[in-house]
């Protein structure tokens, strides 16, 4: 018998910890690199690993041995703390969701606002570090971010709300757990499930909402000035916000590792996967949106739309 | 508040260095300055001191994506000054490889400006299906880009039986990707938010601009060399020039489209009938031009292309002005910059097609005194060196 420490170890580092954690956010990243390729008509990564798949890693590792440049203008603290901060603010979430078990790692009544919480601050930090960049380019690029998050974050937290609603709990488990003994709440919250995909759209800065960093536009906007580690750090904080992403839709609307007969991780990672394939292939349908148009956009159908959701989750009572 | 970002030398969005300051009111252009001179080659200059045959190569380098047309123009003005008569077949090979110049550069245009909303899937699928017209250029002449076909007195290359099966295949492709385009442009909400109403150029404007090209048939203005004043074979074959009444990006975007179309039924007609015959005639390598003068005008890709060519009677030319059409549609772009979104900045820039390596002249402009002046190689050495010894005193 293995005494229950142990359990805990290999539960927090190995699976579903960081180790497993961290592959799966190099292996969303090949996938959704892989997805978009195949949309575009390319290849995609093809030369590190089988079929390119350890090309993340090797990108990560060439980013880590770059030069690291810190300007001369620049706010040297916020600077430097972003990236590290966004790092830990993406993974951290990730320990509240339910993936072995009904139960996740960290479970508390109340942890899905800790997670809509820690979401709203990973937005801020974008904002804080294009700011603390003092790069023109970066400095609308962040007022851009500031702009975004005003757009999509009260119609995402209104729909993350819809199945707290319906389960009685605040914590994302119960939520895993009621769904298991009802049905997925995709099924009967269709339009929170959308407005959601879309926000989180918003949130990950992907295609029809890179708006913060448009390349063409603003030269990859907030990021311009990090290098080396930092852009590291970054692009890993960005795989790991997909991955919380994914997972917070399979978690809040499919079920989460619950299948028709017998839980397990592995249907846990079919549906993520299936929300990474959702989310990589509106990235390749869709042209960039202009600012103004999102922020219309989100307060005439996105918002109207949540409020419509938890309206009638609250007529029909379920 | 106003502050001033810089677009480019160097910018994802811009192919070539040229440099615009845009005063910025949030996120609203209120004012725009334009900055050339990153790329220029001396061309003209060169020319002075080369014959009329090597012209022929170094007009194929001014601009790689029109270099047909360039080579066209600059051929068109030797053989008006010698007065020779270019043989039936060259002209309709010429109108072909012109033709398919064009398509090749409205698929790029269109992927690149697709690229610049941020639609890279629309980009990959363009630029996919250039690579079918740049194989068929590469099966006539040998070459992806820089051709080589143009030379004074006619064409070098033939175009065979077993090739006109092969062009006729891939035009028939072309044409249902063409449809498919328009199908895209017109129908997705995205693209049409992206380009209605945005850099909008109106007709009166567009005129007094002096805007050439699709850039001025997107403005409803009917003015496309082809048909003004018709040169190689397009005085045989009928064609449609492609207006639209938009005046904006979305307006550029379904000329070059439906530009592809009638290029695809221009090539049809005169691959069916094209005469039999010799390609070229045979002038000397070194020969002695005479004297005059001699304008020729090409409608390249991106508009009109104005070659002047000036012989003192020797091998080599006294004055070769080229007046590429980015230069011509320069103005009319600083006139859409300004009130459009910053977003849209990429968008508009893509509209006019630029490439700025064609525009590139020596113009100096004194603002204070508003005069300006245009100087050539030797003028610009001797001010250098005049402006060091002043401040260095060597």
């Amino acid at each position: 018998m293995v005494p229950e420490e142990i359990w805990i170890l290999i539960e927090t580092f190995l699976f579903p910890g960081f180790l497993f954690l961290f592959f799966l956010a190099f292996f969303t990243e090949w996938l959704d690199r892989k997805i978009v390729a195949k949309f575009q008509n390319r290849y995609g990564p093809l030369y590190v690993g089988p079929k390119g798949i350890l090309q993340p890693i090797a990108d990560f590792i060439k980013l880590l041995s770059k030069e690291d440049i810190t300007p001369r203008m620049v706010d040297k603290i916020p600077f430097k703390l972003t990236p590290i901060l966004l790092l830990t603010l993406a993974i951290t979430p990730l320990f509240c969701i339910p993936i072995l078990s009904s139960t996740a790692l960290i479970s508390f009544e109340g942890d899905l606002i800790a997670v809509m919480f820690i979401m709203s601050l990973t937005a801020l930090l974008v904002f804080i570090g294009g700011w603390a960049s003092t790069n023109r380019f970066s400095s609308i690029g962040s007022m851009r971010a500031a702009l975004q998050l005003f757009a999509y974050e009260i119609p995402m937290n209104i729909v993350m709300i819809g199945p707290a609603i319906t389960a009685g709990s605040l914590s994302i488990s119960k939520i895993v757990d009621w769904q298991a003994h009802g049905v997925w709440n995709m099924f009967i919250q269709p339009i929170g499930f959308i407005v959601l995909i879309v926000c989180l759209m918003a949130h990950l800065q992907k295609v029809p909402f890179d708006i913060p960093e448009a390349e063409s536009e603003i030269v990859s906007g907030w990021i311009v000035e990090f290098s080396g580690k930092k852009l590291a750090l970054i692009r890993l904080a960005k795989n790991f916000e997909f991955v919380l992403a994914s997972s917070l839709i399979t978690s809040l609307f499919l079920g989460g590792p619950y299948g028709p007969l017998y839980i397990s991780p592995i249907i846990f990672l079919a549906k993520f996967f299936l929300c990474v394939f959702i989310l990589s292939n509106l990235r390749a349908a869709f042209a960039r949106y202009r600012i103004d148009h999102l922020l219309t956009g989100a307060w005439k159908y996105l918002t109207p739309l949540a409020l419509l959701q938890i309206t009638l989750i609250k007529i029909w009572g379920i | 508040m106003t502050f001033e970002i810089p677009f480019g030398p160097q910018h994802p969005a811009l192919e070539e260095p040229i440099n615009f300051m845009f005063e910025i009111d949030e996120e609203r252009v209120v004012n725009v300055k334009l900055r050339l001179g990153y790329v220029h080659r001396g061309i003209e200059k060169i020319a002075e001191s080369r014959n009329y045959q090597q012209l022929v190569y170094l007009s194929e380098r001014i601009c790689g994506i029109c270099s047909f047309a360039h080579t066209l123009c600059y051929s068109q003005s030797v053989e008006e000054l010698l007065g020779l008569e270019v043989p039936e077949r060259a002209k309709f090979i010429r109108t072909i490889l012109a033709e398919m110049e064009r398509i090749q550069n409205h698929y790029l245009w269109l992927g690149l400006t697709a690229k610049e909303m941020g639609f890279e899937t629309l980009f990959m699928y363009a630029w996919r299906d250039r690579e079918i017209i740049i194989r068929m250029l590469d099966m006539i002449s040998g070459k992806r880009v820089n051709y080589g076909v143009n030379t004074i007195g006619g064409v070098r290359r033939d175009i065979t039986e077993s090739m006109i099966g092969r062009i006729e295949e891939s035009l028939k492709h072309l044409e249902v990707r063409a449809e498919y385009y328009t199908k895209v442009c017109t129908k997705d909400p995205l693209i049409l938010r992206r380009t209605v109403g945005v850099g909008v150029l109106r007709p009166r404007e567009a005129r007094a601009l002096c805007a050439v090209g699709p850039t001025a048939r997107a403005s409803g203005i009917a003015h496309d060399i082809r048909a003004d004043d018709p040169y190689a074979a397009y005085g045989e074959i009928p064609f449609k020039v492609v207006t639209y009444r938009g005046c904006d990006v979305a307006s550029r975007m379904y000329v070059r489209i439906d530009e592809i179309k009638e290029s695809i039924k221009i090539i049809r007609y005169a691959l069916k009938n094209m005469p039999d015959g010799p390609i070229r005639v045979r002038v000397p390598i070194l020969m002695k031009v005479p004297k005059g003068e001699a304008v020729s005008r090409v409608e390249a890709p991106r508009g009109e292309n104005l070659h002047f060519l000036k012989s003192n009677g020797s091998d080599k030319p006294e004055r070769w002005k080229i007046r590429a059409p980015t230069l011509a549609n320069l103005s009319s772009l600083c006139r859409m910059l300004i009130g459009i979104n910053l977003a849209d900045i990429p968008v508009v820039i893509a509209g006019i097609d630029p490439c700025i390596a064609c525009a590139e002249r020596v113009v100096l402009i004194d603002s204070k005194r508003d005069k300006w002046k245009i100087w050539n190689g030797k003028d610009l050495w001797r001010y250098a060196n005049e402006w060091y010894r002043k401040k260095y005193g060597f």
